[in-house]
């Protein structure tokens, strides 16, 4: 491989400047929308643009600056292929590029080491308890220095296993997740190698640094060591080899939940959104009752504003309601009488019980977590679904740690689009009912009519799905429709109450319903009919 | 590498069941003479915060992987297999070798960095060296004192760009003259480490093609192959409602006529799905093309691949 060419010919060599960032880490649900759609240009992106922009010194510069649009189709003109040649040689100039870690940069360099079996026989659980977050074996040591620019981008990644006994070799340093350590990797972040010797060489377990490994870790301190260049060189390799990003891809990337490695679907979606700027963190695979003390601490403040909500809500359910209302075998659903409001009516038709029913999530609205054990325990039978909630997404606003973890902002399942085909009901529910309650805002919650849409679209649980077509990715968003919480038959009865001297007066914007309303004491029959109609909608919609 | 790419052999490197390319010869050579781009899936290293553009690896669709396996330019390597094997068990020789590219890749690097390093502080030095001779035309009183740092700073000029020009030519000692250039105080970086450095691919450390694992799961191979015998460049459709999006060029120069889906020869399509998919199409300014291959019988071999184009029509 001709590299000295390659490296001449490459604008880029110098380590990313930090100030280009194109997607700022400033994520909302917006931004995750505008880069979807940005994302749609991807693959026809423009290299020769991406040149320029880092042509700096070099002279990838004005005559390579994407010139007029795409074409409709080929006409065969040399300018056309000429323009095409330019972009195929930027796209293999820019791609060209060798990763390089400066030893003498004062951002440091880190180095990984690659020990998947170290935590093999250790249960999962008992990591989950010491961290409060699932975390698969397969890890890898580095060591890192933490300044600068890498700061930002690793603080949210691996972390440090404490607690273990003092003999044990390699105490107190960082481990990563198969992603994790991939993505760093590809970034130009980490140089992983490929460990010849036993951890207890490498990293002994009395924490001293002897001579020989002091040139291995102590590297990860940058400047401490002078040392001769070919004598240290010798040294180094010692311990291990570097390994290529090839072989880190050979070596990480598995199959679904193949120990230690992570399937490319799910790398690939990882590392995008760690792209555009957002933390992500491995959902844990099983919930552990640990994690509801600290989310109920966290959301203990919050708590109380849509307590009182759903204090206002079931304040506002009609009495009737809470009386079981059993259809007598025949005869009409509404049985003959007079009915002062629509409220019972529509009490003696709703036949079926919604899923998002007001009593059944007044518990949940409480407790964001508890209702989570038992509803996914009844799913769990099906646990080969590949719809399950893989990563918890924070925005970069979203003051993160990654010892204790806020609420995510969003949960999100990939999903690859080649081998799973569309959500059946209980996958979809059960992928929902793993999300915790994630409520419409209190504004909206108490905005009455006026705020009903927000409410229906933002829905009670949500998940996104990350559809991963062949490294092409589109984020979608499932909520659970709160349908029958908003009872539209309420807003009859308040017109019921204004009706007659609107009707009286006005007359234009009545229509049906409302002539309706005005004569409801004296056909009770009639209405019942209407209605019929209208419950049978409903109820449609509540069962979707 | 022009000279080579007839007996070319792209190397796709099979990872738990997706075909993935990491040369960027391989890539520019099958997008160039195969007419195919497919995926970038991997982070550029030189700007890690975007989506828009990305580098190696290129993902490859399973019927990108068998056209090529099947014109025989290219071979499947079981990378995990062969990397765990490679580095477990790695002879002397290879080791060497091994080392040696990385050494000599380390040292390359390292001319590099100092060239540019040079580079732009002659440039910066270039900057400063205009300002100055000014203020004497202002105030001459001043004269003397800003006329010598010039000359100083010339000096250093000259001396930057000789230790560049060195540094380029030999290897080990870089930077060897400018202790003396008076403004910042430079390290004497007689013996400096080597950057480290990650290589893209792993030829270095793994013989060609041991393993020849076979293609999997490629369905949509006739019309795969039939477009892209026609000059097509396909790419995955999804965020378009199809299989692929189709486009007449390269993707760098065109935007995608048709999305495509592939069908079974006596496949049942329903007619909602025709809709639908025609219906989107229009509405991303594509039509939906769909075929499918008619299979082979005992006389007549698989063959004839009918295409069609739904377009909708505003009546």
């Amino acid at each position: 491989m001709p590299l000295d060419d390659d490296l001449e010919d490459n604008p880029s060599l110098v380590p990313p400047p930090s100030t280009t960032t194109t997607n700022n880490a400033t994520g909302d649900a917006a931004t995750m929308m505008d880069e979807v759609e940005e994302a749609e240009d991807a693959p026809t992106a423009d290299f020769r643009l991406f040149a320029s922009t880092y042509s700096k010194t070099k002279n990838i510069s004005a005559q390579t600056i994407r010139k007029g649009e795409k074409d409709f189709e080929s006409h065969g003109t040399r300018a056309q292929a000429s323009a095409l040649d330019a972009s195929r040689d930027a796209m293999r100039d820019v791609l060209s590029y060798t990763r390089v870690h400066n030893t003498k940069s004062a951002s440091g360099w880190c180095r990984g080491w690659y020990f998947p079996d170290w935590w093999k026989d250790w249960p999962e659980d008992w990591e989950q308890q010491k961290s409060k977050r699932g975390k698969e074996g397969g890890g890898r040591r580095m060591r890192r220095k933490r300044t600068g620019n890498y700061h930002r981008c690793i603080q949210s990644l691996g972390r440090a296993v404490t607690g273990l006994p003092k003999d044990r070799p390699a105490r107190g340093r960082e481990w990563l997740l198969p992603e994790e350590a991939l993505y760093l990797v590809e970034r130009g972040s980490l140089d992983l190698w490929w460990p010849t010797r036993g951890i207890e060489e490498v990293f002994p377990a009395d924490g001293s640094v002897p001579t020989a490994a002091a040139t291995t870790s102590a590297k990860g301190e940058g400047e401490q060591t002078e040392e001769d260049e070919e004598e240290d060189e010798d040294d180094e390799y010692k311990y291990g080899l570097p390994l290529s990003l090839q072989a880190a891809y050979a070596l990480l990337i598995g199959e679904d939940g193949e120990r230690g490695k992570v399937s490319l679907q799910k790398f690939q979606v990882f590392s995008h959104l760690k792209r555009a700027g957002y933390n992500v963190i491995r959902a844990p695979t099983n919930p552990l009752p640990v994690q509801d003390d600290t989310q109920l601490t966290t959301t203990t403040q919050p708590a109380s504003k849509p307590k009182s909500v759903t204090e206002w809500l079931i304040s506002c359910l009609p009495q009737s309601k809470s009386s079981p209302t059993d259809p007598p075998p025949y005869g009409p659903l509404v049985p003959p009488g007079f009915y002062r409001s629509y409220n019972t009516i529509y009490n003696y038709l709703s036949l079926r019980p919604s899923s998002t029913s007001s009593s059944a999530s007044s518990t949940a609205d409480n407790q964001p977590q508890k209702p989570q054990s038992p509803e996914s325990d009844g799913y769990d039978s099906d646990s080969n679904s590949p719809y399950k909630i893989h990563y918890h997404i924070f925005k970069a606003s979203t003051k993160f740690t990654r010892t204790r973890p806020p609420p995510p902002d969003f949960y999100i399942s990939v999903i690859s689009a080649k081998d799973t085909s569309i959500p059946t009901l209980s996958e979809i529910s059960s992928l929902l009912a793993s999300a915790p309650a994630d409520l419409p805002k209190a504004e909206w919650l108490a905005g009455g009519p006026a705020r009903l849409y927000a409410r229906l679209k933002h829905g009670y649980r949500n998940v996104l799905l990350a559809v991963n077509d062949h490294g092409v990715i589109n984020y979608m968003r499932f909520a659970q429709g709160g349908f029958a919480k908003e009872e539209l038959f309420r807003n009859y009865d308040m017109r019921v109450s204004g009706g007659p001297r609107r009707g009286g007066g006005g007359g234009g914007g009545g229509g049906g319903k409302k002539s309706g309303n005005n004569n409801e004491d004296d056909r009770g029959g009639l209405i019942e009919v209407e209605f019929e109609l209208l419950a049978s909608r409903l109820l449609q919609s509540a069962v979707s | 590498m022009a000279s080579t790419e007839d007996d070319r052999q792209v190397r796709i490197s099979k990872i738990a069941g997706r075909y993935l390319v990491f040369d960027i010869d391989d890539v520019a050579y099958i997008r160039r003479q195969h007419g195919i781009c497919a995926v970038f899936t991997g982070t550029m290293p030189q700007n890690p915060t975007q989506n828009v553009f990305l580098g190696l690896p290129l993902e490859l669709y399973a019927e990108d992987a068998k056209m090529l396996l099947d014109r025989k330019v290219a071979y499947i390597a079981d990378d995990p297999l062969e990397h765990l094997t490679q580095l477990k068990s790695m002879d002397d020789a290879t080791r060497k070798s091994y080392l040696q590219s990385i050494k000599t890749q380390r040292r390359t690097a390292q001319l590099v960095f100092n060239e540019a390093k040079a580079q732009s502080m002659a440039k910066h030095k270039d900057k400063r060296k205009p300002k100055q001779p000014q203020p004497p035309v202002v105030v001459p009183t001043e004269l003397p004192l800003p006329a010598s740092s010039a000359d100083d700073v010339t000096a250093a000029v000259d001396q930057e760009e000789e230790g560049g020009a060195e540094s380029l030519l030999e290897s080990s000692s870089s930077k060897p003259v400018k202790t003396d250039s008076s403004t910042p105080p430079q390290k004497p970086l007689v013996k400096e480490k080597l950057p480290a450095i990650t290589p893209t691919t792993s030829n270095a450390m793994i013989s060609n093609g041991i393993s020849n694992p076979d293609v999997e799961n490629h369905t949509a191979l006739p019309l795969y192959s039939y477009l892209n015998e026609r000059g097509y460049f396909i790419t995955p459709g999804l965020r378009f409602g199809g299989d692929f999006s189709v486009y007449p060029g390269d993707p760098f120069r065109y935007h995608a006529h048709y999305m495509a889906n592939s069908y079974g020869w006596d496949e049942k399509i329903p007619m909602l799905d025709l809709v639908t998919s025609g219906r989107l199409g229009t509405a991303v300014k594509k039509s939906f093309l769909m075929g499918g291959q008619k299979p082979a019988t005992e006389n007549s071999e698989a063959g004839e691949l009918r295409a069609f184009c739904i377009e909708w029509a505003g009546m």
